[in-house]
Formats: structure tokens, C-alpha cells, sequence
């Protein structure tokens, strides 16, 4: 693993997160969204209940899971939160 | 000499006991054992108990691992046996969870662990020590319904898995926890006498002085100290008297979907049939046909305890209706058929009929709805938000009697304090205080229990309530049963005052707006039910079998998406996308029902309205039509008789326009004509267009927003539009609730307005012999905004269609108008008759509705005209003084961030009329605008011809009888008048739950009364 991460293993990491993962957060209210990839690590920016949430890092490693499960891919998740105006007080 | 604030360092003596009491908790377990057989398989539920499993098999669980995945539900299973020293003991499970479970030991539900309850007493539910352990566990990460801030902390799609025991407990040292919890409450509390609050403390901690916080010794002689020196004390009297129903508020879609409500709420009852076991005085009550059905469907044996505990009145179905719905959206046949199929089920369950509607968490409630409760066997009306969220008057009574906009009355609870509480003595005192009707309504009605996503009643909130009679200090509680609270403060009560209006809710006012596609495919099904069900008791009537069961179910499905979380829009996404995916499978279903497998391309169309249907407001789809509404190809043009056959009047030959065929800017007019065309447009100096044609003379600005409008078929002398101000104007504004981003919008919303740019200035587009279009295009460099205005020759209204493709954030469109009318009111279709609407803005009353909800038309008239707006799916209306404003469309992101995002098509009428809305008949036209006209092979007997056309009654319903007895007519009058139906034979007069009342050749009506009525089908057989 480790080889050939251009544009072509982003794209298949892009679907498998839209595909696979992103309903699930959304089933919690969360909401994430593929941002980019260099080298092995994927940015993710988490909006929604996920912005704020406490534990993402918990998440995170989750989805790092999923993908290597689903692709053979090994990441490295970069959170990017972006939270709402009205949590956005810190 | 400055002041300087002392800050105190040390411990104060309060603080003292605030520690120690923790201490106090600490000791509560006597003993615990882990339980370490434990298996976990990951699962993400699909529908209704269904799931697919996770890759990989049954692995270990063991304390201290993660668990649970986003969205995800969990079933553990565990092997325990209950040490030999533990026998004999109360031994419970414990397991301190983010998440929702449902436990069964040795194949029997033996209760449910949340973070509102860390332990399960099993000794009476287990005949062996040796210990079978299957838990189903739904993931919850918006635990927001609790006061514990630890769970609060631990939220969230992973968790760690804090180990499983078996566990006994010092029950001394318990009961003194209890004690404390509640004396610990009163002495923080600022709703208690201070000097109370002082003797409490003081004593508190002469208490605590007595045990030893390292074994534990001593804990009979606090609880003995307690006793003597804290509830034997009399000095310090209260006053009050407060019922306390337990109950949980259960949202059945939210922050999780409708799917997971049915795991939430067996877990619910399953709670609280743990607690009746425990306390047989303890008594619950709980909402919402649906959610026993489908405890009924899977949970059979819950259901059968369920149903054990109702006929000892412990366990209370109250209600009525099919789900707590929005009551302001649902039209009032939606209305009807909550209560209809709520109560058909009750009956068929438990063999009741609920009297009382219970919506504790509604976001107000409509002036029809006295009427439809009453007819369907409810006196009794609760509902807490008023009382509780209004931002700007506080809603002047707590019990009262609510008269409806026919005079109907049924008694009403607006509850002082929020329908979640968990019992504590100041929440008590709150309630008392904050209680406007104490010298008249008799008791207060406290809920407690928590909830939104369920859970209930704790063993906590029992204990304490057990103590309550012991204190002095506090007002007098009892608890009781929803009905049992109703009946007897309520029934017969003759000092009650009246409110005779909509309980208006001020605040949530964006849920008129948010998720317009939902609105729109709500009112279009609504709609579709109603042509389906006359089509198909017409095919009845000449033979064909009634499709009873299926209809029953697509009206269930639809009426489970009116949940008040659901229609109003506050949800997160996937609800958005399984409300959406059951839209169309109602709409296929009925689409099959109506021209499955049938050849109806020789049929004449079918007026289903008893009134002659004029051109002016119909639709009728076909592909073969010329015109063009809302994406779908038809014809405008259209005459029929009462509930008799359409003809369409086709269009011809029509002209398509370029762009450049306009020189907009010449000093001169300019003018396109067609000597075959009705309508001559011509564009002025200024940009403008000057559009005339039979019945039509307008004059419009390049964003379509009318300068003028005068219409022949009235006063060609008037003019219609108000001099500078904005009148079919749309307006863009920044839009920031807050938190409650999906639900509010603000009083102050129009502070920034955000410039629209215009792409495409107003240009004719289309032309035949019967319409003319002009389209003009907006863009925020997001979206892109075409309004397309539509002139007819048959007549002086225009229609304008919105064609959006939205991608804003925080944003709120509406369209204003500014008519050319004196008046102080607004007048608001309700679906049921109509309400006025103050536009004057004198009294905060008046203030606070800046914002409100209509059905399918809004009307501002002086005596002799007036205009009217006539929508196809949009709520929201702005009062603005003497401007009004349609909501559009919003941009909201919470809970859903995508919200509204996307294609919308939607439209309106403007409609220019002679008279005020009723001598117009502004509200046929409405209907007529609603309603889809078409093929069918059956019609109306003429008998019903005769008696229902021009009576002016609207035909509601038509359906074959839930018994499959009778035709069933449910009629509406929305004008205001009383009047007289003269039947050639005997017809049954029913209620809304089709029981018959009574039976009569004439029946009577008065101003906005909804009959019901049966009629045997060999009358109706031509």
C-alpha cells in the first residue's frame, strides 16, 4: 500500500467516504465531506454535529478503519471542523 | 473609598455538604462483579428492526474497548452467574451508557439502560443464577434530554465501554442518597423560602456529620436524623397543589430516523413497565397510536404486558391521535384522520376511546382544530409551548376552555413548565408559581419524565415523589393519570376563561417555510388522497372492490410524516430523504390505484368539486396540452359542471420569443404586436413593460415586481397595486436564528438585505391566443432565480412560477406585496374557514405574529375589492403593516445543513378581485388551484349532484366507511354562512370517527362546520 495515492486513489477514497461513510455520520447528525488528499492524508472537513463533537478523533480513527478495510488503503485523517455561526464562540 | 468584592477562598459550609454528598453516592454499590463473558456484533439498522451486519464475526468485548460506529446499532451478548454470596440480595445489571439499550436476561426483557439509568434490579425476573445476557443497542450521540454532564461529555459515535457488572446495593445508604437529592434541591433552589433554605442546609450537614465516608457506618443514624429533624419539622409551610403525570416525550423522527423510533420506544415501556412492577401506585401515560402499533408489530410480549398494565389503569394511552402531528401545516382532513385512524386503533387495543389530545411539544395549534377534537370523541386539549418558549407575551392561562373558529370548545391544559422534567421539588415549586390559574382551575399538571428520543420516568423521580408528602415546604402533589388530572379539574369547571383564537406559538415561525419540498409534496398527497378515495368509492359504488386497506396505510404514512419534526423541516437529513422516498411511494400507490391497468385516455375528465369550476384557477395535466405549470404540460383553460365533466378549452398556435427581440433602455416605447395575439406588450423608456390585453392591464419592472395592475373583469378604474411599495417584489435576507436555525425566524430578519442581481430583465418568453409569459432571471452567484409571469385572456389574475436552483446559506427569500387596499386585517385560509390576521402592529400581541401560517390563499380586501395570493404549497406569510410577504425559501443548516438545498418549482396566483374573499369566492378558486382535474371512468350519482352542487359546501372527503357500510361524506363550510342540505332520503349524521349519531332528511350547518355523513350505497346507485 503506499503507491500511486494521486488523483486516482483520492477519487476512490472521495467515493468510498460518500458512499460508505458520510451517511452514517449523517444518521448521527453529523455531516462529512471529502476536502482533499496529499500523500496519505485525507483532510475531511466535519460540519454539523460533528464540528463540536468532543470525541472526533474516536471517529476518525473509525473511518481510517473503514478505508483500509474497504480500499486497502492506509490514511491519515486531518479533521477540519467547521462549525456554525452560532457554536462558533471559542 | 473603592468597594472591593470579597471573594471567599475557603470552603463554605455549603460547599461542605455539596462534597460530601458525592462522597455519599459513591457508596451506594455494595459490591460489584464484572461481567466478562461479553460478545458485541456491530450492525447499522436499515428499516424498522432490520439490520445488516457489520463485516466480521461476534468479537470480545471487554472493558475498556471502543464500541458502537456512527449511526450504528449494537447487540452484545453476555454469559453471567450470580455469585453465591450475592443470592438472597437485590442484584442488579449496571452499565453506564451513552447509548440506548434494551436488555434481556434468560429470554425475558428484564429493562432498558440509557444515560438517564446505569442499573436493572433483576430478582424478579430471573429464576436461576446462571444468566443469558441479550442487549440491543442503538447508538444515540445527541443525549440532550438528561442533566448529567458526563454524559453530556461522553457524546458522540464512539464510545468506550465502560464494563458490565452484576452489582448489590446498600439500600441505606441509597434512600439517603434520595433523601439528599431532594433536600439538596430545595436548599439550592431560589423557588423556597430563604430561611428554609438555611434551616436545610444547616441540617444537611448535622447529617452528614453522623457517616463515616469510608465504610459507611453511621448511614441509619443520618437517615434517622433526617427524619426527625427535616421531615417531622413543620415550622415552614407551602402551598399548591400540583399533579404529577409521568410521561415521555418521544419524537419519532429528529436527530435519529423514524426507524430507530421504534427501538426507542420499546425501550421506553419497557422502562416503565419495570417501574409499575416496582411501584404499583405509579402511573404513566403515553402518546401516539403509532408508536403501539409498532410495539404491537415487534414487540409482541411488551405489547402484551403493555396491555395487562392498561387494564389496571396504571399504564395510560392518551392522545387520541395517529402521532403528535404539526397543527399548523396538516390540512383538517389530515387533522380528521389522525384522530380517526388514533382512535380506531385504541379502540381496537384496549378497547378505548381516548378523550383528550396530548401534543406537548407542537409549535402551536390552529383555531380548527377545537372542532375536529370535539367530533372525534376529544374534550381535553394539552399542549406545553406556549406557555414555555413564546419570546414575547406569556400566554395568560394554564387551564381554560379554547373555543374554536366554528364556537366548538373543548377544555385546555397549557401546562406552566416544559413537558421534561425529572420531578425535583424546585420544578415543583416552578410550576406552582409560574401557575396563572390558581383560584379557578384547581390543580396544576406537572409531566415528569424524560424525553424527546423517550426514555421516561426513573426510579429517582418515584423515590422522591414517595417523599414528598413529607415536606411541608412543598406545595401538595399527587400523582395521577393525563385523564384523571382532566376530569377532575377540568370537567364541568364553570370559572374557566375562554380563548377563542389559534394558540398561536411565538417562536418556531421558520418551520412554516423550511423544507419547502416536503410542505409542497405534503399538500399535493393531501390532495391526491382525497381524488383517490372519491374515484375509488365512485368504483365501489358501481361494483368494483375499495381498496380499504391500502388506502388506510398511505394515509398512515403520510400522516407519520406530519410528525412536529418531521413536516415542520427540523430533522436531520436522512428523515429529509425517508420522508421524500415515502412521498413518492404514496404517490405511486395511489397513481396505481387511480389508472393502474384502467385505458382512461376516453374519459371525460371529472369535476370533483360541488361547484361549477370556472377557467380561472384549473390545471388540467395532460402531455398533449399546450401549457406549462410547474414543469408539468396541461391546459389552463378549462370549463365543468358540479361535480360533473370537464371540458378543456385547448390553446393554439403559440409564438416562442428570443431574448433580443426586446431593446430594453430605448427612450421610446417599443412596441411587439401581433395582430392574432389577445395581449400587446410594449416596452417603455424606463425598462418597463406595459402589458395589455381582454381583461389585463399591467405595467411591470425589469425584476417583475408590478409598478401597476389593473384587471376589467373589476374596476378597470382601480389600481391594485399600491403606490411605491413592492408588489410581487421578491427580497432576499440574511436569516440567522441561531441554534434554533431550522425552527425560528427572527423579528428582525429584514435588518440586511441581501442584493439580488438581475441576469435576465423581464422578456416575453411565450404567447398563445390564451396566455401570455414574460420570465426574468435572477442570480446570487450561487443560485439562479426565474420567475415566470403568466397573463390570461380568459381571465384578469396572473400566475407567477418560481423556478430556483438554491445552494444559499442562512438565507430567507420571500416575495412581497404592498396591494392598494386600506385595511387592518389579513385574511388567512386555515383549510377549514378563514382567520384574520391584525396588521396593525400596536400591541406586542400583534407584534409578535410578524410571522404566520396560512393554507392556500391570503386575501387583504376593502368592501368592494380587494387582492388575493392563492399558493400551491407554501405556509409562511409576513405581516408587515400594510405589506405583505410570502416565505419562499430558506437555507437553514441545522439540524440538516443541506436543507432546502437544490431544484424547487412552485407557484401562485395573484388574483385582482371585485367584492371581499367571500363574494369573490376566493377560496373555490384556491381549491381549484389545488386541486389536479382528471380523466376518470366513473361519476358522481345524481342525487349528490343535486344536493351537494352550489350548496357551497367543499367535499372533503368522500370514502367508503371504515366498517365498509357506508359512503361517507365529509363536508366543510369555509365561508362563514349557515345553511341547509335537503337529502331525498334518510342520511346518518356521523362524527369524525364515523360512529353515527344520529339520522335526518335535512341537515343543518353552521358558519365553518364540518359534517360528517353516511349514506348507504343502494341511495347512491344511479
Amino acid at each position: 500500500m503506499g503507491e500511486n495515492r494521486g488523483i486516482t486513489a483520492g477519487e476512490d477514497v472521495q467515493t468510498y467516504i460518500e458512499a460508505n461513510l458520510a451517511p452514517r455520520l449523517q444518521g448521527d447528525g453529523g455531516w462529512v465531506e471529502f476536502q482533499g488528499m496529499d500523500g496519505d492524508t485525507l483532510q475531511m472537513v466535519f460540519r454539523g454535529e460533528c464540528s463540536k463533537c468532543l470525541i472526533l478523533d474516536r471517529c476518525c480513527h473509525w473511518m481510517e478503519e473503514k478505508i483500509y478495510q474497504g480500499l486497502g488503503e492506509r490514511v491519515r485523517i486531518q479533521a477540519i471542523r467547521r462549525k456554525p455561526f452560532f457554536w462558533d464562540n471559542q | 473609598m473603592a468597594h472591593v468584592k470579597v471573594v471567599r477562598r475557603s470552603m463554605r459550609p455549603e460547599e461542605w455538604t455539596d462534597l460530601r454528598f458525592v462522597w455519599l453516592k459513591r457508596g451506594i454499590y455494595e459490591e460489584k462483579v464484572e461481567v466478562t463473558d461479553l460478545t458485541i456484533r456491530d450492525a447499522r439498522q436499515i428499516t424498522e428492526n432490520q439490520y445488516v451486519f457489520e463485516d466480521g464475526e461476534e468479537r470480545t468485548l471487554r472493558k475498556g474497548d471502543m464500541y458502537f460506529t456512527p449511526d450504528g446499532t449494537a447487540f452484545i451478548r453476555g454469559k453471567a452467574v450470580i455469585p453465591e454470596h450475592m443470592r438472597g440480595k437485590n442484584v442488579y445489571l449496571t452499565l453506564w451508557t451513552a447509548a440506548e439499550m434494551i436488555v434481556k436476561i434468560n429470554g425475558k426483557f428484564v429493562g432498558g439502560l440509557d444515560p438517564n439509568r446505569e442499573r436493572i434490579l433483576l430478582n424478579p425476573y430471573i429464576d436461576r443464577p446462571e444468566l443469558m445476557i441479550e442487549i440491543e443497542a442503538y447508538n444515540r450521540s445527541k443525549p440532550d434530554d438528561e442533566r448529567n454532564p458526563e454524559s453530556m461529555a461522553i457524546r458522540g459515535c464512539r464510545q468506550v465501554f465502560e464494563g458490565m457488572y452484576l452489582a448489590t446495593v446498600r439500600d441505606s445508604v441509597q434512600a439517603l442518597v434520595y433523601d439528599y437529592t431532594l433536600l439538596m434541591d430545595i436548599a439550592h433552589s431560589e423557588y423556597f423560602n430563604e430561611d428554609y433554605r438555611t434551616f436545610l442546609f444547616r441540617e444537611l450537614s448535622k447529617g452528614l456529620d453522623l457517616v463515616d465516608f469510608d465504610t459507611y457506618e453511621g448511614v441509619d443514624e443520618a437517615l434517622r436524623y433526617v427524619e426527625e429533624h427535616i421531615y417531622q419539622n413543620t415550622d415552614f409551610g407551602g402551598s399548591g397543589n400540583v399533579a404529577l403525570v409521568g410521561h415521555s416525550h418521544l419524537d419519532l423522527a429528529y436527530y435519529w430516523r423514524r426507524i430507530h423510533a421504534v427501538q426507542k420506544n420499546a425501550r421506553t415501556i419497557l422502562i416503565q413497565l419495570r417501574l409499575m412492577d416496582r411501584y404499583p401506585w405509579f402511573k404513566y401515560t403515553h402518546t401516539q397510536a403509532y408508536t403501539y402499533e409498532t410495539l404491537e408489530k415487534y414487540y409482541p410480549e411488551l405489547f402484551a404486558e403493555l396491555r395487562e398494565k392498561v387494564a389496571r389503569g396504571q399504564f395510560e394511552p392518551v392522545g387520541a391521535m395517529y402521532v403528535e402531528p404539526d397543527c399548523n401545516i396538516p390540512c383538517a382532513e389530515s387533522l380528521t384522520r389522525q384522530l380517526l385512524y388514533g382512535q380506531h386503533y385504541f379502540r381496537k387495543a384496549f378497547g378505548k376511546t381516548i378523550d383528550n389530545a396530548w401534543l406537548p411539544d407542537v409549535f402551536g395549534n390552529s383555531w380548527i382544530m377545537p372542532q375536529i377534537l370535539k367530533k372525534s370523541g376529544v374534550n381535553y386539549f394539552v399542549s406545553n409551548k406556549m406557555s414555555t418558549w413564546n419570546d414575547t407575551n406569556r400566554f395568560p392561562h394554564n387551564n381554560f376552555i379554547w373555543r374554536g373558529i366554528d364556537g366548538s370548545e373543548v377544555y385546555a391544559c397549557v401546562p406552566p413548565t416544559h413537558f421534561i422534567t425529572w420531578n425535583m421539588p424546585s420544578q415543583i415549586q416552578e410550576n406552582w408559581e409560574a401557575y396563572q390559574d390558581k383560584e379557578v382551575g384547581g390543580q396544576t399538571l406537572s409531566m415528569y419524565g424524560y424525553g424527546d428520543g423517550g426514555s421516561g420516568v426513573t426510579e429517582e423521580m418515584l423515590e422522591l415523589a414517595s417523599r414528598f408528602e413529607k415536606l411541608s415546604v412543598m406545595p401538595k402533589t399527587e400523582i395521577m393519570g393525563g385523564s384523571e388530572f382532566l376530569h377532575r379539574n377540568l370537567e364541568g369547571n364553570k370559572n374557566l376563561s375562554v380563548w377563542d383564537g389559534e394558540l398561536y406559538l411565538e417562536m418556531h415561525r421558520g418551520t412554516f417555510t423550511t423544507k419547502s419540498n416536503i410542505k409542497r409534496a405534503n399538500r399535493k398527497l393531501e390532495e391526491l388522497l382525497r381524488e383517490t378515495e372519491i374515484i375509488s368509492t365512485l368504483r365501489w359504488l358501481k361494483g368494483e372492490a375499495y381498496p380499504q386497506e391500502q388506502l388506510r396505510s398511505l394515509w398512515k404514512k403520510l400522516l407519520l410524516n406530519q410528525f412536529h419534526d418531521i413536516l415542520p423541516g427540523s430533522h436531520i437529513h436522512p428523515v429529509y430523504e425517508d420522508a421524500m422516498a415515502d412521498y413518492a411511494q404514496i404517490e405511486k400507490e395511489l397513481m396505481e390505484i387511480l389508472e393502474g391497468g384502467r385505458d382512461l385516455s376516453d374519459c371525460d375528465i371529472l369535476n370533483t368539486l360541488p361547484w361549477n369550476v370556472s377557467v380561472l384557477c384549473g390545471f388540467v395535466q395532460d402531455e398533449k396540452g399546450l401549457a406549462c405549470r410547474n414543469g408539468v404540460k396541461g391546459s389552463y383553460t378549462l370549463i365543468g359542471e358540479s361535480l360533473d365533466t370537464i371540458h378543456v378549452i385547448d390553446g393554439y398556435d403559440f409564438d416562442e420569443y428570443d431574448d433580443d427581440e426586446y431593446e430594453y433602455g430605448d427612450e421610446d416605447a417599443d412596441e411587439e404586436e401581433d395582430e392574432d395575439d389577445t395581449f400587446t406588450v410594449h416596452l417603455l423608456s424606463n425598462g418597463n413593460l406595459h402589458v395589455t390585453g381582454l381583461l389585463v392591464d399591467a405595467v411591470l419592472r425589469p425584476d417583475g415586481s408590478f409598478v401597476s395592475l389593473k384587471n376589467a373583469e373589476t374596476r378597470y378604474e382601480e389600481e391594485y397595486v399600491r403606490e411605491g411599495g413592492g408588489f410581487n417584489k421578491l427580497h432576499l435576507y440574511a436569516d440567522n436564528p441561531g441554534v434554533y436555525d431550522a425552527w425560528d425566524i427572527l423579528p428582525n430578519y429584514k435588518d440586511k438585505e441581501i442584493p439580488l442581481t438581475l441576469e435576465k430583465p423581464l422578456h416575453v418568453v411565450r404567447q398563445d391566443e390564451l396566455t401570455l409569459e414574460l420570465s426574468c432571471t435572477f442570480t446570487t452567484g450561487k443560485s439562479t432565480w426565474e420567475m415566470i409571469i403568466r397573463f390570461f385572456d380568459e381571465h384578469g389574475a396572473v400566475e407567477v412560477e418560481h423556478r430556483v436552483d438554491w445552494h444559499e446559506k442562512h438565507r430567507l427569500m420571500k416575495v412581497n406585496f404592498a396591494p392598494n387596499v386600506l385595511t387592518r386585517y389579513l385574511t388567512c385560509d386555515t383549510s377549514a374557514g378563514y382567520i384574520h390576521r391584525e396588521l396593525n402592529k400596536n400591541t406586542t400581541w400583534q407584534q409578535a405574529r410578524f410571522e404566520v401560517c396560512h393554507h392556500r390563499w391570503m386575501d387583504m380586501s376593502e368592501v368592494d375589492y380587494g387582492v388575493a395570493i392563492i399558493n400551491d404549497g407554501k405556509y409562511g406569510v409576513g405581516l408587515e403593516g400594510n405589506e405583505i410577504s410570502l416565505s419562499l425559501l430558506r437555507s437553514t443548516i441545522r439540524p440538516d445543513i443541506t436543507s432546502d438545498m437544490g431544484k424547487h418549482c412552485f407557484s401562485y396566483m395573484i388574483f385582482a378581485h371585485e367584492g371581499d374573499h367571500v363574494k369573490a369566492e376566493i377560496n373555490r378558486r384556491a381549491i381549484e388551484y389545488n386541486t389536479n382535474f382528471r380523466r376518470s371512468d366513473v361519476y358522481f350519482p345524481d342525487v349528490l349532484k343535486e344536493v351537494l352542487g352550489e350548496s357551497g359546501l367543499v367535499l372533503q372527503a368522500m370514502k367508503v366507511s371504515e366498517n365498509g357500510e357506508m359512503v361517507v361524506l365529509r363536508l366543510s363550510e369555509q365561508d362563514g354562512r349557515r345553511g341547509r342540505l335537503r337529502f331525498p332520503f334518510r342520511v346518518r349524521i356521523l362524527n369524525m370517527l364515523e360512529d353515527v349519531q344520529e339520522e335526518a332528511v335535512d341537515v343543518s350547518y353552521k358558519p365553518f362546520e364540518i359534517i360528517t355523513l353516511g349514506i348507504s350505497p343502494e341511495l347512491l346507485k344511479n
